[in-house]
This record gives C-alpha cells, sequence and structure tokens, in this order.
C-alpha cells in the first residue's frame, strides 16, 4: 500500500472531524490526521484521483503533496 | 411548476464557522436548492428548496457525504 499525503483546508475539529467520517465511509483506507499542519496521511489502493474526490466532499481545498 | 418546500435538518459535528460555510457553499449550490441558512448554535440546517429536485433525505444525505452526521427533526415537518 502507497501512503499518500494531502493538504487539506482544515481549520477546526469539526472539519477534521468532517475528514475523519468521510474516510472512515471508504472502509479500505488507513490515515492519520495533523490538524495544525492540515495535513491528511492516507494508505490506501486506491489512486490518487479518487482520494481527492472523495476529500473533495467536505467541501474543502484539496491538494495532493506527493507519495510518502 | 416549482414546487417549493422548507426543512429544518439536524446537523451535527459543525464546530466552527467554517464549517458552517463549506456546508452552506456546498449543499447551497445543488441543484433546486433556493436557500439554506446553517446555524452552528442550534445544530441545523434550514432549508428551502424545490420537491422536484430534492427531497429531505437527497439533502440529508448530501450533508452526511459531506462528513457531517444529518437527520431528519423528529415528526418531520415539510410545509
Amino acid at each position: 500500500m502507497t501512503k499518500h499525503e494531502f493538504e487539506v483546508a482544515m481549520t477546526c475539529e469539526g472539519c477534521s472531524g468532517a475528514v475523519t467520517r468521510i474516510l472512515n465511509k471508504l472502509g479500505d483506507v488507513k490515515f492519520e490526521i495533523d490538524l495544525p499542519k492540515k495535513l491528511v496521511w492516507i494508505e490506501s489502493d486506491r489512486d490518487v484521483d479518487s482520494l481527492m474526490e472523495t476529500l473533495k466532499k467536505c467541501g474543502k481545498e484539496v491538494k495532493y503533496n506527493g507519495p510518502k | 411548476k416549482v414546487n417549493l418546500c422548507s426543512v429544518a435538518l439536524k446537523v451535527e459535528g459543525m464546530t466552527c464557522g467554517s464549517c458552517v460555510q463549506s456546508i452552506e457553499q456546498r449543499i447551497g449550490s445543488l441543484p433546486g436548492v433556493i436557500h439554506i441558512r446553517v446555524s452552528l448554535e442550534q445544530k441545523t440546517a434550514t432549508l428551502i428548496f424545490d420537491q422536484g429536485q430534492q427531497s429531505p433525505e437527497s439533502l440529508t444525505e448530501a450533508i452526511e457525504d459531506m462528513g457531517f452526521e444529518s437527520s431528519l427533526p423528529d415528526g418531520s415537518t415539510t410545509t
């Protein structure tokens, strides 16, 4: 599995909570969220585009920083 | 003919103004949604929408899709 780093414009715990719930719904991913740094690490076999789409669902800006 | 309807949905998980804003922007731009007002204090989203294009259920789902918990109010009042 590849670990991807995304930058998500999260401003509060509600935002990171929303991201958490969205990712939990996917089911087959492992992830870590660093709220102060606005970073999300996702370990998954899914391709970057679909992960990106998923993260965008929360209505926040998402940037892909590359594999870690 | 447009058949307008209003509903107040419960929304859990919002903690700040930016959560409110992203919901208002995203849900407010869905087809058939005429007006949306989200209250952080009351944890509700009040919507006016066209019944031909949206339903309270589809709106609840759209909010859940964003990662918030949403439910229809008790004794659902669509007027």
